[in-house]
């Protein structure tokens, strides 16, 4: 068959201008068509680029990172509950009917949210802008901005925006579209005004079945899904955790005793931030002041993502679930009892929905029986009589609470806190015994330790015991001391076996297997924190360890090497042994200098050279770069003496020149190592290519570069990035895989103690001596935070701040007023004073803030670093708003110190009662000559501005002085003084309790001056010297110089007075002079009456207008005073009327909107 | 609600634990200090070091018992200024400066700070290691420009020497230290063989004794000599040598002697030779006289893991003590383990008993420091 081909098309053709390309007439390629906009196309793209950049920060997130904490936040009607309720039913499909506290719920395969809805009121504010990832800002799009969002957005500003999401509800409430387009527009750019311009504002329609649509939910839940976060710098530096159970563990018969009594709390929650510590951390918790974390304990995820779950799964950590648990399981909700299941640390407690037993109304002998016990004012065994265990025996009256004891073994620092203590140490019961530990935690780090092998488990063991025996010194049969006092006779363990046939080593096998392990397996990591032995044991048996172990490696690993390693080991640690240090001088403790055996030091560096061959390889010989060996006659003289042939007379061997003979038998070693290589298999070799390969990635690019030294310009971090900003991002990203691979070689239990517990972890906090207030008052609608405090944070001190008043704050801030600080993690009155620098030479108090301006401000309180911003507000409590906006100032620490030096302006006034030519007797201003004597020498000034300086007290009118002037000065003149006089900010710090109220939103502390004065209706007291009165000023007259004419005539010509001698000649007009008379006299005197009489009629009427006049203004000024009073009572109506919902909402929030039943 | 003072026993480590506390801001109690000695409580020197602290710290409050035998130290902050301190002759300006250079870059200002007394005495850091091996290594952790002049050089008994150090770099806090690949080798030896009112040539014979040993180096040896003369002497006679060994990349290892009644100069240079061959053959990055300040630099960093290379024979008593110590006031905990050769072939460190010291830093912030 013939191929058919397709019909070719017709050659297109080409065009005139492609034509006219390729002649070589292309424009383009020869010159910019248009250069300017280029030029502002590439600005732009530089600018754009410029802007990526921000200060490099180290994100500390780990791999599997805490819930986002989404704080929902708005003023009360906007629909706070009702979008959590939307979100979490889109989430989990599960509609909360109450929401009590924290509600965390799995969004996606590696995100976890918690949803936590802010009270309307400052403290809850405060807290929540400090822990929130995500604030949702609820926003009544059909009333527009509240006073409590713009207060919450300046809360949030000095402690690092966190993302906000702009949410409109209640828009179906707008009549026509074009209003509400227009409404949604306005508020848009108001909150981009104040948040930045393009922040997303969502828009929210009407309830539908008590939540909102469904398909703007999804919107919402998607926006959310895939929100980034930025590190934000405190947070970055502490650990915190939001608390989303709180659990009182007091003893209920302490309770009983004295219900007063400070309790003891366990606190769950995330771990956010930094790692928490996990010994003695100190931590705030805002609200109720600085407390020591006595125990932390890492529990099982309550509500775990896919993700980790699926790898649990994969690493056999846990059974695959069925798929019913599922559901109860991605919403985590304690205080709201959703859910069902609660996990705790030592049991499970399901709800089963119902409440079955109802106090007053018992059924059945058991409950009654229950109920009577619990009635019984004293517990069993109280009082005279004690408690007899069995028939016959003592009667016991206290005994310590078993409790206790264990705590006592968790804090010290034997890792395996879960696991039950056995009483006797056995090594069959040990078995068993970890098994049933591990299915009550179901913790995932024991499952670890299982894996491991059993020595490890059984040394571990041991050192328990150990620490038992050394808390309760009871059990004695291991005690380290005893198998310290075997150690020498080691030997006689070894060939136990030897000795097999004798039965008597069967007696204690267990015991001996024991002590073979702690004998082999002291690890230095272990040894250093077991605070029983002391440090000196610490070495010596770690250094026994050490031969023991060497010698045994030798043994096992290669027979052949064995002579040569034994002889170098053997070597090297009798050296240690019969140690050049010598037992330190009990006198002389604390030196720095070792001290070094001389003898054995000389035996060691003078001639032999077998200590040197170990250290040779360390010296960079001068001749290194033309021979790599080292050339003895190279050096001076004696040179031959240390390499040259000689005989050692213990051992008679004689020892040749150089080190040849030691390189030869490296090289040996080395084709055997190389026949070996090649006999492993490949397998081996590729995974120990890895190791190293994984090695080298670890090193740090400072560790590279130490070998060349003198890089200089051409820095390997220049070479490799184009920028500083790409080369720290670089940095920061390499330390963190370091970090990570550093942690990850670690047992969990290690990993703990040294790292902390990370961000992620779900852990359990007993916290001591919480006062019983917060465990009576505890409500779960207001936040509790534990945050972290670093090692600086515990101090109190003087803070110097930059403060400002907040420019929509009503009244300036005055020195001496208390003031509620939001600081770090706490919230706490402190009296500020504020100071502005007097060109830097001195701090001078102000009286008030300045309108306008930054000014310094001190006050006593607790020590932030520096650069740490912070707000300030009047009061806290709800009560005490007046619907003005709170925030009173905003501003950053700038240095912190335990003294200040701030002061005050002081001028001594006195005047001058006898004045010679430039000297003054000043009186009035001092009492003594004492005073006066403490001032010589001290520059005084006049009003006028002539300086002097006080010389010397009068002896006669006490405190007069004498001091001289740079010229004479008047007696008129006021002489002042000026002085500084220093002054101490007062020390108060105060923290804002309001979690221990039963009104959590009404704390107050100390109250301001003005206020109090207010309440008690005092009067501002006014000195009499400081009131403004006017001045009167009269007119000085001065009189003519007057000359007497003997003197004048005696002065000389150049001194002569000018003076006119009276004119005699007849002037002008004088000579001219018009006398008037006749009728033109007449005339003029007849209009001089008539104008007069004018005159006085015209000011008549005159007078008459201005009082008609001012009685009209008067009835004007009263119609307009009417007008604006009834205008005011209008607003107030109207705003009365529009903030309705605002008067329904209780303080705590959850206010229900009453709109929304109108329809 | 402040935190408990930390406890101590005893006068060991007197000085580094009233370091870690001004570093961490954590009140002390330290107790039963001499109690069963003949002479109980504080010696001359510790009291002159609290006076010391004092005066470079702003608010601290000591107390010390009636017997001495127990101190409560409030630290305040670190403040610095110019300070002239007087130590008594017991110790030398060593025992004094070791701390104070810890504390100094962690203040509110430059320290410009004069030490009178003996400038070196053998058992505590004489002025030329501190100036040779201790800058280098606080400069691996970002502070730098220190500067010391030996003004006199005092020997014991009569001391009369004057240091005078000034440490003008302020830093927020130490670099996250990196050092745990390779032990450096050493390129070059450096020393200072110092005499004051003894004969020049004594100097002359001191470094011949040390060149003499540490010929089989084979290394580039060069030892300075200082003759003090007239103004510059002190009030005794006494000579001695400071010998370091420096790395290319800047680590070193030291050793000195200061020569007693009797001794000659050979003798002297010798034993510094010898010691300095010891510290050298431990290996690690440092040596032991420079290894506390070290951990204590790592441990105060940024919670980021630094690591270091520590031969076995430099963890001693006193740096288990360290470490407990570290872990009271900060509850940071140190890794330690034996180090994994990259290269199996790798001759130069054949031989050597390493490990890895690896400290998570606990987030330390130098809060004194002014912003602006």
């Amino acid at each position: 068959m013939e191929q058919q081909n397709k019909v070719h098309r017709a050659v297109r053709k080409k065009s005139q201008k492609v034509a006219a390309q390729n002649n070589g007439q292309n424009p383009k390629a020869f010159a910019v068509a248009a250069p300017r906009r280029l030029e502002r196309q590439a600005r732009r793209t530089h600018d754009v680029n410029e802007k990526r950049f921000h200060v490099p920060m180290v994100d500390r997130t780990p791999e599997e990172p805490p819930p986002v904490i989404v704080a929902v936040v708005g003023p009360p009607g906007t629909g706070k509950t009702t979008l959590i309720k939307s979100l979490v039913r889109r989430y989990t499909k599960h509609t909360l009917s109450d929401i009590r506290g924290p509600v965390t719920v799995v969004s996606g395969k590696r995100r976890r949210l918690t949803f936590i809805e802010c009270a309307n009121d400052m403290n809850s504010m405060i807290d929540i802008g400090k822990i929130a990832d995500l604030v949702l800002l609820m926003i009544d799009g059909n009333f527009g901005f509240e006073m409590e969002t713009m207060e919450f957005l300046n809360i949030l500003a000095p402690h690092g925006f966190p993302r906000i999401l702009g949410i409109a509800s209640h828009l179906d409430l707008f009549k026509s579209p074009a209003s509400l387009r227009a409404s949604k527009k306005r508020l848009k750019h108001r909150l981009w005004t104040e948040v930045y311009k393009g922040a997303k504002l969502f828009y929210l329609s009407g309830v539908m079945n008590g939540r909102y649509p469904d398909r703007e939910i999804l919107n919402l839940a998607r926006f959310i899904s895939v929100m980034k976060f930025r590190p934000l710098k405190w947070r970055n530096e502490h650990s915190y955790l939001l608390a989303d159970r709180i659990v009182d563990i007091t003893h209920p018969a302490e309770i009983e005793r004295n219900s007063k009594i400070d309790r003891k709390v366990t606190i769950y929650g995330y771990v956010h931030g930094t790692p928490l510590p996990a010994l003695n951390a100190r931590v705030h918790v805002p609200g109720i002041g600085d407390l020591t974390i006595s125990d932390i304990e890492r529990l099982q995820d309550p509500c775990p993502t896919p993700y980790q779950e699926k790898k649990d799964v994969e690493e056999g950590k846990i059974k695959r679930r069925k798929r019913l648990d599922d559901r109860l399981k991605v919403i985590y909700a304690p205080m709201s009892d959703v859910g069902g299941v609660l996990i705790d640390k030592d049991a499970v407690y399901i709800d089963i929905g119902h409440r079955s037993f109802v106090e007053g109304e018992e059924k059945g002998v058991g409950e009654r029986l229950v109920v009577g016990l619990q009635n019984a004012k004293t517990t069993l065994g109280e009082g005279a009589a004690g408690i007899r265990l069995f028939s016959g025996a003592e009667a016991l009256h206290e005994i310590k609470p078993e409790n206790d004891e264990d705590d006592d073994i968790r804090k010290g620092n034997s890792g395996r806190k879960e696991r039950r203590q056995g009483r006797s140490i056995n090594g069959e019961s040990y078995g068993g015994d970890s098994d049933v530990g591990n299915d009550d935690e179901g913790d995932d780090e024991d499952e670890d330790y299982d894996d491991a092998d059993a020595e490890e488990a059984a040394y571990s063991k041991s050192m328990a015991s150990g620490l038992v025996d050394n808390d309760e010194g009871e059990v004695e049969e291991f005690d380290f001391a005893d198998s310290d006092s075997d150690l020498g006779d080691y030997d006689d363990v070894d060939d136990f076996d030897v000795d097999s046939g004798d039965l008597r080593w069967k007696s204690n096998l267990a015991d001996r297997a024991l002590k073979d392990y702690q004998r082999r397996k002291w690890d230095i990591g272990k040894l250093l924190y077991l605070d029983h032995i002391s440090p000196e044991d610490v070495i010596m048996r770690w250094e026994h360890e050490q031969l023991s172990s060497t010698v045994a490696d030798g043994e096992e690993e290669d027979i052949e090497d064995a002579s040569d390693s034994e002889n170098g080991g053997d070597d090297f640690f009798k050296k240690r042994e019969n140690s050049s240090i010598l037992p330190v001088n009990a006198e002389v403790i604390d030196r720095t200098i070792p001290v070094y055996d001389d003898e054995n030091l000389k035996d060691k560096w003078s001639g032999s050279s077998a200590a040197f061959a170990l250290v040779k390889g360390r010296f960079i010989t001068r001749q290194s770069d033309e021979n790599d060996e080292i050339n003895s006659s190279d050096f001076d003289g004696d040179g031959d003496e240390v390499f040259g042939n000689f005989e050692d007379l213990e051992t008679g061997k004689t020892i040749t020149g150089s080190f040849a003979e030691e390189e030869k038998q490296h090289s040996v070693s080395g084709e055997e190592e190389a026949e070996e290589q090649k006999e492993m298999s490949y397998d081996k070799v590729r995974e120990a290519n890895a190791r190293k390969k994984e090695k080298l990635r670890l090193r740090f690019e400072e560790e590279e570069e130490q070998e060349d030294d003198g890089l200089g310009d051409d820095d390997p971090e220049k070479k490799l990035y184009n920028t500083w900003h790409d080369a720290q991002k670089a940095k920061i990203a390499k330390q963190l895989e370091i970090n990570k691979a550093e942690f990850e070689e670690m047992d969990s239990v290690t990993r703990e103690r040294v790292e902390g517990y990370r961000a992620g972890h779900y852990v359990r906090i007993v916290i001591d001596n919480i006062p019983c207030e917060f465990i009576e008052t505890l409500d779960p609608r207001f936040p509790v935070i534990i945050g972290s405090l670093l090692a600086s944070e515990d101090r109190l001190g003087f803070l110097q701040v930059r403060i400002k008043r907040h420019r929509w704050h009503k009244k300036i801030l005055k020195s001496n007023d208390p003031l509620i600080f939001s600081l770090g993690w706490r919230r706490f009155q402190s009296i500020p004073i504020y100071t502005t620098s007097d060109s830097r030479t001195r701090n001078r108090m102000l009286k008030y803030t300045p309108e306008h301006l930054h000014c310094t401000g001190t006050f006593y309180g607790p020590l932030i670093a520096p650069n740490t911003g912070f707000c300030a507000v009047q009061s806290v409590a709800n009560g005490a708003a007046s619907g003005a906006f709170r925030i009173a100032a905003t501003g950053i620490v700038l240095d912190v110190d335990q003294s200040v030096q701030i002061v005050k302006k002081l001028k001594l006034v006195g005047t001058p009662y006898k004045i010679f030519k430039n000297t003054a007797f000043i009186q009035g201003m001092f009492n003594s000559a004492l005073e006066v004597a403490k001032f010589e020498g001290a520059t005084i000034k006049t009003v006028s501005g002539i300086r002097g300086q006080i010389k010397r007290a009068l002896s006669k009118p006490e405190g007069h002085y004498r001091a001289t002037f740079e010229d004479k000065i008047l007696m008129s003149d006021i002489v002042i003084l000026r002085a500084w006089y220093p002054i101490q900010p007062r020390k108060l710090y105060n923290p804002v309790t309001s979690l221990l109220l039963n009104e959590k939103t009404e704390w107050q502390g100390m109250r301001l001056t003005g206020e109090l004065r207010h309440e008690k209706n005092l009067p501002v007291p006014q000195l009499k010297d400081s009131e403004y009165t006017t001045i009167e000023r009269s007119v000085r007259r001065f009189n003519p110089l007057r000359v007497p004419k003997t003197i004048r005539s005696g002065l000389p010509f150049k001194s002569q007075i000018a003076m006119m001698n009276p004119q005699k000649k007849e002037s002008y007009l004088q000579k001219r002079a018009v006398v008037i008379g006749g009728t033109e006299k007449k005339k003029r005197d007849m209009m001089q009456k008539v104008m007069t009489l004018r005159n006085e009629q015209v000011r008549k009427r005159q007078e008459k207008k201005q009082e008609r006049k001012t009685a009209y203004h008067k009835k004007i000024a009263e119609n307009e005073e009417k007008r604006r009073e009834r205008e005011r009572k209008d607003k107030r109506e109207f705003f009365k009327r529009q903030g309705k919902k605002r008067s329904a909402g209780e303080p705590g929030g959850g206010g229900k909107r009453h709109r929304g039943d109108d329809e | 609600m402040v935190a408990p003072p930390v406890l101590y026993n005893g006068h060991v480590d007197f000085r580094m634990r009233l370091v870690l506390a001004t570093l961490s801001g954590r009140a002390i109690k330290i107790d039963r200090i001499r109690s069963d000695d003949m002479e109980p409580g504080l010696k001359d020197y510790e009291v002159s070091f609290l006076r010391l602290l004092e005066a470079i710290t702003n608010g601290s409050v000591i107390e010390i018992s009636y017997t001495g035998t127990t101190v409560i130290y409030k630290p305040g902050l670190i403040v610095n200024g110019t300070v002239t301190h007087n130590c008594p002759l017991s110790r030398a300006v060593g025992y004094f400066l070791e701390p104070v250079l810890l504390l100094a870059p962690f203040g509110k200002s430059a320290l410009s700070l004069t030490l009178q007394g003996v400038t070196s005495n053998g058992v505590d850091l004489g002025v030329d290691t501190i100036r040779t091996a201790l800058f280098p290594t606080y400069n691996k952790f970002g502070i730098m420009r220190q500067e010391l002049r030996v003004i006199k050089r005092g020997a014991p008994p009569l001391g009369g020497g004057e240091v005078n150090v000034f440490l003008p770099h302020v830093v927020l806090q130490p670099i996250t230290l990196h050092a745990a690949v390779k032990t450096p080798s050493v390129s070059k030896i450096r020393g200072v063989a110092y005499s004051t009112r003894v004969s020049p040539a004594s100097v002359n014979r001191i470094i011949e004794g040390a060149r003499g040993v540490l010929s089989i180096t084979g290394c580039e040896t060069f030892i300075y000599s200082d003759v003090a003369r007239g103004e510059e002497s002190g009030k005794s006679p006494g000579f001695g040598v400071s010998l370091v060994a420096e790395a290319r990349s800047g680590w070193c290892y030291t050793a000195e002697s200061v020569g007693g009644p009797g001794e000659t100069p050979e003798d002297v240079g010798e034993r510094a030779a010898r010691a300095l061959l010891e510290e050298v053959a431990l290996g690690g990055m440092v040596c032991r006289s420079q290894v506390k300040s070290l951990i204590v630099l790592m441990v105060i960093g940024k919670e980021d893991v630094g690591r270091v290379l520590i031969g076995k024979g430099v963890i001693d008593e006193g740096f288990v003590r360290l470490l407990r110590d570290i872990k009271t006031m900060w509850g940071t905990e140190v890794r330690i383990k034996e180090q994994e050769m990259l290269d199996e072939e790798d001759e130069q460190a054949e031989g050597l008993d390493e490990y890895v010291v690896s400290i998570k830093g606990v987030g330390f912030v130098n809060s004194s420091k002014k912003i602006a």
